[in-house]
């Protein structure tokens, strides 16, 4: 180790050069969010947020925070709509072969490719007759539809990566297709949960077209939305925009940091069986 | 693989058979209505395009007192303002309309024109005291489809430093010519001279109207001479630098930051603005837009509309005539265009808007002689004309088209 | 920390076409399957595909239906548009604008594609040695993607206006010209590209680089021992093995770049002089851009979109199909 050391930093600063080229646009997000209102368009700009104002914060910590917890509750139902109904179908996709399940795979394929507001506008007709707009419940589903096709992908590519023998010796043993799912493959995907968990999680985070689309309006918004409120019909606060930019990505950030090497793992043994 | 694609084959069927079916139901239990609403249970919606009143509002309250006075619940819902038209077209499809809804006015004649919309006649909305030239935006053949509820419209800020420091008299802005030579005198001096937003939305047209109407232009030729030299006008002031580049991109929002950095001589925005002018921290003015030839250019009005969309169940209006009433009374419009920084509808609340804030007067002349965008009868004809228009001041301003091919192409565009 | 812990124990060939996409997983005909295990796979494949039919098909039905029908305010209304079969298609094919929003959605999509990738991959390869911090920068990456796309494609318009933005500056500082990055019609294009660019990393990142820790480390030590070089251990085991991972990757990539929206849009506006005008855009544009939507001719041109996806879908599968075959 002493003997690379040397190259180690090296590659540290490369590192660190590189992902402050990257983060360089986040770095003005956080600029802007300092900048006063008459500073906004001052040419040459400021590098530095010289006359630093805390207001847009302010703004945000009064009025944000509820909006911060309705993003976290409809984050962690999509998580939990999304395992739940793509696993079994990755577990049936890659195990238990059945007829048209290829057919199955490709709609799957190709339900990520209607574009997003195709969605939004179909959600809103059905929501409209069920009386589901404006409901977090009804926001989970929709945001769920970001993820699951990923998930079923993810989840069969990890789990046909499960050695049929395990399976077959359960069978043997007499337990069911159910029983087999749930004590053998399902604690065996633990990674490809956390995956796909991250990616539903953070895609519901950040969507914005579902939440304006279906429940604009309600008692209770997602950050997105939160954000959408300084952008009024004439005007724009963008110090408050971008405050509750930084604000809304920092818990992100914190799961992203903690759960990334899961990420890692999950991603690599399933998608991508080789 | 012949598995596989019948097995295609089939699994399309299917979707479609359900797809079908669940529209089927869809519309069936439309009729019914049991959607957001039941038939009458005390409570009436409200839309309105002003997300950034939250509940505690004083529009939310006055919603809500409005909804006490009639013995009724209100379900206030505000819309970001460009999806409100779509949210109505489709809420309408599937007869599940709000009550009372605020819209946008260009988006009247539309709404109207789907006959989402009830008439005067129907609604019993009271119009008579309204500015004509405000209500005709409203007007499609005829009829009336709702009664605004306060008006803004464009006109020129200018910094006054800045144009002391360039030796430029304010008066001696009459018509053009004379405009032009003083942004080449600020120029001069070291500072920049005008921001607007010619962005290639509805906005960047409602921004251009002013000049275009001033040069004698209508909107049923778009390429005529006149129209012509409105376009010239502001492709001459970026090609010399005496307007931004960036005006191609601006919002009226962004416009207005440009402005407020204090080097610019002027901008031309809207009412809504007055707020923000007087946190700037400089010395501002306000001057109408002048013609080609001087004298004040027609500016486009800009405000909402309150209208009342057609219900399956026409017992419901007695009450939403009394939500409407209570909103458009003198009283309540007043506190309400003071809050949105509107200027009110009618002469009589113009006059008490002007005793208490006698900024406001060069604002309430400017929407007196302002003129609605669907007017003239245009109605639903105004849309496509105007997505024409923006692309066409693009063009010509980011250098692709000049401004007479430009204008041609537009108006063979309409047509 | 060891970011393998997991990664089960991987099987040779015969599961072969159930890959990554599960797309073609034409089974193969010879094996019989007992019926008792397809009546269990159905009933674990119930509730999504319930959830499809429910959740996709609807939108999916409803957005042919409007582009086969012509549909004005009123009748969108009213419901009795009348049925005008492939009109709308052949209107969006005669409008001048459809020539040059498929030139702009095919280079918008390739080159975003090609850089993202590059630079995902390029990144990876570095981030997978190991060095100080290499954990922490590799998450630090991560954060462009957190950021709702209201708010990093707000940022970059800032970043790259003409008169007040950071880019220009800088090129000023150092003796260039500045350059009208969104509102001159021969750079628009490019500025959304870079910015869809920046917005794409991360997530090819993340993929690759997941898929180079599945490469079994002895592989390179034996290599290194043949006396490879790092450029052609890279070409002779990295780039290969990771093939199939590329492959999700580039698909997935196409999808999600095709639908590019958001980003364009708040940029741009497709602008101006519909110089970076896309197929999402337009299709916007055409059915909520406007005071007077044009739902019929939007949602044809949505659905041109949603073909072309599908044809690569199909490409893809077809691939796929003959690399477990061989």
């Amino acid at each position: 180790m002493s003997r690379s050391g040397k190259r180690t930093w090296g590659k540290t600063t490369v590192g660190v050069l590189l992902t402050g080229i990257m983060l360089f646009p986040v770095y003005w997000m956080l600029n802007v969010s300092l900048t006063r209102d008459q500073d906004m368009r001052k040419s040459p700009p400021d590098l530095f947020p010289v006359h630093a104002t805390l207001s847009g914060y302010r703004t945000v910590l009064e009025e944000q925070l509820p909006y911060l917890g309705t993003s976290l509750v409809i984050g962690l139902g999509t998580v939990a709509l999304t395992v739940v109904l793509s696993a079994p179908a990755g577990y049936a996709l890659a195990k238990l072969r059945p007829r048209g399940g290829g057919v199955l795979g490709f709609v799957l394929l190709a339900a990520q490719m209607i574009p997003g507001i195709i969605m939004a506008m179909g959600f809103y007709a059905i929501y409209l007759q069920l009386g589901m707009l404006q409901s977090v419940p009804g926001l989970i589903v929709a945001d769920s539809t970001l993820a699951v096709p990923f998930a079923v992908l993810i989840f069969t590519a990890f789990m046909s990566g499960i050695p049929g023998e395990l399976l077959q010796a359960a069978k043997t043993d007499g337990a069911g297709p159910w029983r087999t799912f749930r004590s053998i493959v399902l604690p065996m995907s633990r990674n490809a949960v956390v995956t796909v968990s991250l990616f539903a999680f953070l895609w519901s985070w950040s969507d914005f077209i579902f939440a304006s689309t279906l429940v604009n309006g309600g008692a209770h918004e997602p950050i997105t939305l939160g954000i959408y409120h300084y952008i009024g019909n004439n005007n724009q606060e963008w110090n408050a925009i971008m405050a509750t930019a930084v604000v809304a990505s920092l818990p992100a950030t914190v799961i992203l940091v903690l759960a990334q090497r899961y990420v890692a793992a999950g991603v690599t043994a399933g998608a991508v069986k080789d | 693989m012949n598995s596989f694609s019948r097995g295609r084959r089939l699994t399309a069927a299917a979707l479609t058979a359900l797809a079908v079916a669940t529209s089927a139901t869809a519309c069936g239990s439309g009729s019914t209505g049991t959607g957001t609403k039941a038939a009458d249970d005390g409570t009436y919606t409200i839309w309105d395009p002003y997300p950034q009143f939250a509940k505690g509002s004083a529009w939310v309250k006055l919603l809500d007192a409005c909804g006490a006075k009639a013995g009724v619940k209100i379900k206030r819902t505000g819309f970001d303002t460009s999806d409100l038209a779509n949210k109505t077209l489709l809420a309408a499809q599937q007869d599940n309309s709000p009550d009372l809804l605020i819209v946008d006015n260009p988006v009247v004649s539309t709404l109207a024109e789907a006959g989402v919309l009830t008439t005067t006649d129907e609604n019993k909305l009271d119009t008579s005291k309204v500015d004509p030239n405000l209500l005709a935006a409203g007007q499609v053949g005829g009829k009336t489809y709702g009664t605004p509820i306060g008006a803004n419209t464009l006109a020129l800020y200018y910094n006054k430093k800045v144009l002391k420091e360039a030796g430029v008299d304010v008066a001696s802005v009459k018509d053009w010519p004379s405009l032009t030579a003083a942004l080449a005198k600020v120029e001069k001096a070291g500072k920049k001279g005008i921001t607007f937003s010619a962005i290639g939305t509805e906005e960047g047209s409602f921004q251009f109207l002013p000049w275009f109407w001033g040069s004698g232009a209508k909107l049923t030729e778009l390429d005529s001479p006149a129209a012509v030299s409105a376009l010239s006008l502001w492709k001459g002031w970026l090609d010399k630098g005496y307007a931004p580049n960036s005006v191609l991109n601006n919002t009226q929002t962004t416009s207005w930051q440009e402005f407020a950095t204090g080097d610019y001589a002027f901008a031309e925005n809207g009412t809504w603005q007055l707020a923000g002018a007087k946190k700037a921290g400089f010395d501002y003015g306000v001057l109408p837009v002048p013609a080609s030839g001087g004298g004040n250019a027609a500016a486009p009005t800009g405000g909402e509309f309150v209208t009342v969309p057609v219900q399956s169940d026409t017992g419901r209006y007695t009450t939403t005539q009394k939500l409407t009433t209570c909103l458009t009374s003198t009283q309540n419009l007043y506190d309400t265009d003071t809050t949105l920084s509107y200027v009110a509808p009618t002469t009589e609340i113009q006059d008490k808007q002007v005793a208490a804030d006698p900024e406001l007067k060069p604002w309430v002349e400017a929407v007196r002689s302002a003129k609605g965008r669907t007017s003239d009868d245009l109605g639903t004809k105004y849309p496509k004309i105007s997505e024409q228009m923006w692309k066409a001041v693009q063009s010509a301003l980011s250098g692709s088209k000049s401004p007479k091919d430009a204008l041609t192409a537009a108006q063979s565009a309409v047509k | 920390m060891s970011h393998t812990t997991r990664v089960p124990h991987r099987r040779p060939a015969p599961d072969h076409s159930g890959a990554a996409g599960a797309a073609p997983a034409a089974p193969p005909p010879a094996r019989r399957r007992p019926s008792s295990q397809q009546w269990a796979a159905w009933a674990f494949l119930t509730p999504v595909t319930l959830y499809l039919v429910l959740f996709y098909a609807y939108p999916l039905y409803r957005n042919i239906d409007l582009s086969l029908r012509n549909y004005t305010v009123r009748s969108f209304v009213q419901g009795d548009a009348p049925f005008t079969g492939l009109q709308n298609y052949r209107t969006v094919f005669d409008d001048p604008t459809f020539a040059p929003a498929l030139l702009h959605t095919v280079v918008f999509t390739a080159v975003c594609l090609v850089f993202q990738y590059a630079i995902g991959l390029a990144l990876a390869v570095f981030f997978n040695q190991h060095f100080r911090l290499s954990a922490t920068l590799r998450a630090l990456f991560l954060v462009p993607w957190l950021l709702p796309l209201i708010v990093s494609a707000s940022t970059w318009s800032w970043m790259l206006n003409s008169d007040s933005g950071i880019v220009n500056a800088v090129l000023h500082a150092v003796g260039v010209d500045p350059v009208n990055w969104l509102t001159s019609p021969s750079w628009s294009l490019i500025s959304v590209i870079i910015a869809n660019i920046w917005i794409g990393v991360p997530f090819n990142l993340v993929v690759l680089y997941s898929g180079l820790q599945s490469i079994p480390a002895g592989l390179y030590e034996a290599a290194a021992l043949d006396g490879a070089g790092p450029w052609r251990r890279f070409w002779s085991i990295t780039f290969p093995l990771l093939r199939p991972v590329s492959a999700i990757t580039l698909l997935l990539g196409l999808v999600y770049t095709l639908k590019v929206f958001d980003i364009i849009w708040i940029m741009t506006k497709g602008g101006p002089a519909e110089s970076s005008t896309t197929f999402a855009t337009w299709s916007y544009q055409l059915g909520f851009g406007n005071l007077l939507p044009a739902f019929g001719p939007g949602a044809a041109v949505g659905n041109l979109l949603v073909v072309a996806a599908l044809v690569f879908g199909l490409v893809y599968a077809r691939v796929q199909r003959k690399q477990a075959l061989s």
